[in-house]
């Protein structure tokens, strides 16, 4: 709070000394500011606007990757083409003889259209992405690039459950290494070795231990406790595939989380828990009252980092899943290099990056980082 | 004083330009690094020493038979030293790998290890090996590869291997239960029940049938194998006419969808070439579906299946004969080679009589050279390759020329959709009856 008020006070200072001009000092200052400011800009604008404009540029475009062909602008089909959703609800068959819907024999549940004749084909084909009941009417929901949306959704969901289920179990991890025990320092090395091994590998290495046979770890351990009758294909069913990537996100990236936790943890002053504990204050309360907040700055920064970086998430859905589910950046690459579509996926790379900022502000407003408390 | 500082901004500015644009420079730089050690090594050779880059794949034993070839051509011809890049075991990995050395017009890679699907795709950036001293040869090879590979009328790749589906049977085991080898689906799934559920009692991992059906360019190949033997045709005609949406395909993709759990395990769906193969070389599979590379593998000393196995041609359904995908990787020269001369000689190398002989005999790789089926040393190495001639001949293309280029995108479309039905996630009637509307909105053909 003191800190806040004095910031006020300077900047008051500052505006009120504006109106009369600033002295020759000032100035002179500002512009040499400015100019030790312009190779940093330079940099900046050489290294990161530049090739962003370009993927801007080229997503307007039907460039094809890696070919001499022509290219022409073909303005925003590229966009049109990954967003266009269409929602629509599916009427229930009726049986032509008695009136009645028509239930399933085999499933004993209702019968309704198919979504195939019932989207639009005008003017560009919307396919089913899903189905779901709302107030009893059947709606499905379709898109002109049902695989886009889906790796959209699938991107969504698994950074939310990835980033939570880290930061609760790196919380967790991190309050246990920063209290002093013996072999303290070898357990904050260990804990690191998950976060150490290159992505691909331990992306193989689950792979293995979710093998569909009893060479896979998992199968072999539920076959031993009889839990299973046949080995489950984890990465093969719908069911399976994102609950696996998330776990093995959350093996790989919870120490991480844990080392940025763990350096927040470690710039608190013994002092304010001794004196809360003279107060009478009890571990809970501590926790509560005087950890969890003095913990929100390094627990915004990680939680900034580790959301961008599981948006971005690739290798592992591509070594484990290949074409068979994506997310966003693997389904941008099959694009590019599986079907050559560089213009495509360039419209695909404009968007990750606009999803992406959007959490970066939302993260910055909702846990004020930009404040200097 | 404030001149000193604009100096001093002026300089920075300058310096960091300057590291910038080096930095951008430095991958050039990296590709030329590999010479420097050995000039060092042998000044005198230095100056001749040619390095050629052959990107080749490593399923089975192709990378040391590969190596081998390398290691023969150097024993020949001083000066060039031929060093071998391990690319990806997936098509569509490797495709990606090369696809970006060509977007950087990169000279890294000399020769190429193309696959049957792309010579129409990628054609831009290879060099005519007629003009190479191919011409001479390449009557010796299969016609329709030499046509396949031929685009505009320059040979852009030279016929390194050829490849068909195949049957894999145990002849042990169809001998304890007294069977035949099965020469319709039915057949196969009848007797795949049969010993599956003998040997189970003493091997809870045995299962009937294993094959590819993970969501890739393989399920692609086993699935048009089915439809073709049962007479639903091969996707898209060679007339551009889209075919897929027949009830004899239908009928055959979810017949197999019934595999999945029964015969097959359910972790077909996860399996490539190598997985499969993985299954097989442990004894632990009756039947597979695999290329003829599996061969030879099959016959290694770690082997449990060593001498118990033999190949057919695949079951047939209602076309009366069994049909195999036509697969099979050809050598390309790279457009931006340093030395386009080398790179030629040492592809034609690899891909002569010898080079395949070689390759035939130690690894059970197909050759491309007709009269190499009559050589006593191959058939001796690889018997089948005498008795199934006729698939090797008769196999069946990928619709890959008349999709030209936008065959990656048909067979995506495709094969996710047979892996919809054998997940069970839709019928194999819903599953073709959209992906026919799917390849008409993509290729612009008409449907059957």
């Amino acid at each position: 709070m003191g800190s806040n008020n004095d910031s006020t006070v300077t900047k008051k200072k500052a505006s009120s000394r504006k109106p009369k001009g600033l002295s020759n000092l000032a100035k002179r200052e500002e512009r040499l500011a400015l100019r030790l400011l312009l190779p940093a800009l330079l940099i900046i604008a050489l290294i990161a606007f530049y090739p962003l404009a370009q993927v801007f540029y080229t997503s307007f475009t039907d460039r094809v990757f890696a070919s001499g062909q022509e290219t022409n602008f073909i303005g925003f089909d590229n966009y049109r083409r990954l967003l266009s959703v269409h929602v629509t609800t599916l009427d229930p068959v009726l049986d032509e003889a008695t009136g009645e819907i028509m239930i399933d024999p085999d499933t004993g549940k209702e019968v309704y259209e198919r979504p195939l004749d019932v989207l639009p084909r005008e003017p560009s084909r919307f396919r089913e992405v899903n189905q779901f009941s709302l107030f009893g009417n059947r709606y499905v929901i379709g898109a002109t690039d049902p695989s886009f949306i889906q790796s959209v959704s699938n991107t969504v969901v698994f950074t939310v459950v990835s980033v939570f289920l880290e930061l609760a179990l790196g919380l967790a991890i991190a309050l246990v290494v920063n209290s002093k025990f013996r072999f303290r320092g070898s357990m904050r090395a260990a804990m690191l070795v998950p976060w150490a091994v290159i992505t691909v590998v331990s992306a193989r290495m689950w792979e293995w231990m979710l093998a569909p046979s009893r060479v896979g770890m998992f199968n072999a351990l539920f076959d031993w406790m009889g839990a299973i009758d046949s080995p489950i294909a984890f990465l093969a069913a719908g069911t399976y595939q994102l609950p696996a990537m998330i776990a093995v996100d959350v093996w790989k990236t919870t120490p991480f989380m844990a080392l940025l936790l763990l350096a927040g943890l470690q710039t608190m002053p013994e002092d304010i828990f001794e004196a809360a504990e003279i107060d009478g204050a009890g571990k809970i309360r501590q926790f509560v009252t005087i950890t969890l907040p003095l913990l929100k700055p390094a627990m915004a920064v990680a939680l900034i980092f580790r959301t961008l970086d599981a948006l971005r998430v690739f290798d592992i859905f591509q070594v484990m899943l290949g074409q068979a589910q994506y997310s966003m950046a693997s389904y941008n690459y099959f694009q590019l290099i599986g079907n050559r579509a560089m213009g495509l996926a360039s419209a695909i790379g404009v968007i990750i990056f606009i999803l992406i900022f959007g959490f970066a502000i939302a993260y910055i407003k909702m846990l004020g980082v930009d404040r200097n408390e | 004083m404030l001149k000193t500082k604009w100096m001093f901004c002026l300089v920075l500015i300058l310096a960091l330009a300057l590291v910038a644009v080096v930095g951008c420079d430095a991958p050039e730089e990296e590709v030329d690094e590999p010479d420097e050690p050995e000039e060092v090594e042998e000044p005198e050779e230095a100056v001749d020493d040619v390095v050629i880059t052959v990107a080749a794949g490593a399923v089975g034993m192709e990378l040391e038979l590969t190596r081998d070839l390398a290691e023969m051509y150097m024993a020949e011809n001083e000066g060039v030293t031929v060093e071998v890049l391990d690319t990806p075991d997936m098509v569509e990995d490797r495709l990606g790998l090369y696809l970006q050395f060509f977007e950087a017009g990169s000279s890294e890679v000399d020769v190429f290890q193309i696959d049957v699907i792309w010579p129409g795709d990628l054609s831009e950036h290879f060099i005519d090996l007629n003009q190479y001293g191919a011409a001479e040869v390449a009557d010796d090879h299969f016609p329709a590869i030499i046509e396949n590979n031929t685009v505009d009328g320059e040979l852009v790749g030279i016929p390194w291997f050829t490849d068909a589906g195949l049957l894999y049977y145990r002849t042990d085991l169809l001998e304890k239960y007294d069977l035949d080898p099965p020469e319709t689906w039915d057949d196969l799934e009848e007797a795949a029940q049969i010993i599956q559920d003998g040997e189970r009692a003493e091997n809870p991992d045995f299962w009937g049938f294993v094959w590819q059906g993970r969501a890739y360019e393989g399920l692609t190949c086993d699935a048009l194998e089915w439809i073709a033997s049962n007479d639903g045709g091969t996707i898209i005609s060679p007339e551009g006419v889209i075919t897929i949406n027949n009830p004899n395909a239908i009928e055959i993709v979810d017949q197999a969808a019934g595999w999945v759990g029964t015969i097959s395990p359910e972790g077909v769906t996860t399996m490539a070439e190598e997985e499969s193969r993985a299954v097989w070389h442990a004894g632990n599979a009756a039947f597979m579906r695999n290329w003829p590379y599996a061969y030879a593998t099959s016959q290694e000393e770690d082997s449990a299946v060593k001498d118990l196995f033999d190949v057919s041609p695949l079951p047939a359904g209602k076309a009366g004969s069994g049909a195999a995908t036509l697969g099979g990787w050809q050598l390309a020269v790279s457009k931006y080679s340093e030395n386009p001369e080398v790179a030629a000689d040492v592809a034609l190398f690899m891909a002569s009589r010898e080079g395949q002989k070689y390759r035939a005999v130690e690894g059970t790789f197909n050759p491309t050279i007709m009269d190499l089926y009559e050589d006593e040393e191959v058939l001796e190495a690889a018997p089948f390759f005498g008795s199934l001639y006729d698939v090797f001949i008769n196999a069946v293309a990928r619709p890959s020329t008349a999709t030209a280029p936008q065959y990656a995108a048909v067979s995506e479309l495709f094969y996710n959709a047979v892996y919809s039905v054998l997940l069970g996630e839709a019928t194999a009637a819903d599953a073709f009856e959209e992906l026919e509307l799917d390849l008409m909105d993509l290729t612009g053909f008409d449907a059957e």
